[in-house]
């Protein structure tokens, strides 16, 4: 099978592990659109929370999304109302991509093969405020792009009105 | 009263671990947490613990390598241990057990999946 092929029944599998993971341990509404690829400069996010692979294919699979939604999520999963960004939200975050990643990785392991998952990594950026010309101020919303040499295959998700993303990026090992 | 070691690197997931528990029902007396598989092993043996809790994929020490390392120490060796982790799969689950793990949740979790797995090692109140 083409590696596209495989993207696309790994998209499927994001798919089923971010909605066990929201019905079992986030408990927030969710909703899906189909997977599409997205060129690396395209996507512009606040936070991101990844996980790599190895093994027969290796690659990341990321989560992207605002720090609000990121605030949201640790704060269901924590039962408590935060409002700041720190690190338990980042951990929280790094816990989610885990989840996903590892469900994930789950069904490849039982098609191609083990697979290693590495430890989580979380990338928040700070909020900029720019003064342009003509003193109007302006604000970068989100202040992260994401650079690399492959397209993602983006899985976009909408949960308490705030939209969020799941990316893949694959690659057959050896070639 | 029982005494749990948790042991995750991720300081979220140990207390949500803790909360799962607490309202479960199960008798726990106290927590003790650790963020990798090498201080797992210290708060093992410097603590009388009844249940470990362990993670897999963690920094310094997997919680594999603290499963054999706990189990080839002679102290403390047989105190029970319920792998808590994303890594699924019957391979896995298998290296577990082989390794002298005694149960085995992956996450995500309900906490009713909690209290099942947990309640062959703690009593309900």
């Amino acid at each position: 099978m083409a590696i596209e092929g495989i993207m696309e029944n790994v998209a499927s599998d994001i798919t089923s592990a971010t909605k066990t993971l929201f019905e079992t341990m986030i408990m927030l509404d969710l909703k899906h659109d189909s997977s599409f690829f997205e060129d690396d400069t395209q996507i512009k996010t606040d936070v991101i929370g990844m996980v790599s692979f190895t093994g027969k294919y290796h690659g990341v699979i990321a989560l992207f999304c605002s720090k609000k939604f990121a605030l949201k999520v640790a704060s269901t999963m924590l039962m408590t109302d935060l409002t700041d960004f720190t690190n338990e939200v980042k951990d929280a975050v790094g816990e989610v991509s885990n989840m996903i990643a590892g469900n994930v990785k789950t069904k490849l392991t039982a098609q191609y093969g083990e697979m290693n998952l590495s430890i989580p990594i979380v990338i928040a950026g700070e909020g900029l405020s720019i003064t342009a010309v003509n003193n109007h101020p302006v604000v970068a919303e989100t202040t992260l792009s994401c650079f690399s040499k492959d397209p993602w295959l983006m899985t976009p998700f909408i949960s308490s009105g705030e939209k969020f993303d799941v990316g893949l990026l694959l690659k057959e090992s050896g070639k | 009263m029982p005494k749990v070691l948790i042991i995750d690197d991720s300081a979220v997931m140990r207390k949500i671990i803790q909360r799962n528990i607490q309202q479960s029902g199960l008798l726990v007396d106290e927590f003790v947490e650790a963020g990798d598989g090498r201080e797992g092993l210290e708060k093992a043996t410097a603590n009388n613990i009844d249940l470990i809790l362990c993670d897999w994929n963690m920094p310094n020490m997997t919680g594999i390598d603290f499963v054999k390392a706990l189990r080839g120490s002679g102290q403390k060796s047989n105190i029970p241990i319920v792998m808590v982790t994303t890594e699924g799969g019957e391979a896995k689950i298998e290296e577990a057990k082989n390794s002298g793990a005694n149960g085995y949740l992956t996450k995500p979790f309900t906490p009713d999946q909690l209290k099942s797995k947990l309640g062959n090692f703690l009593l309900v109140k």
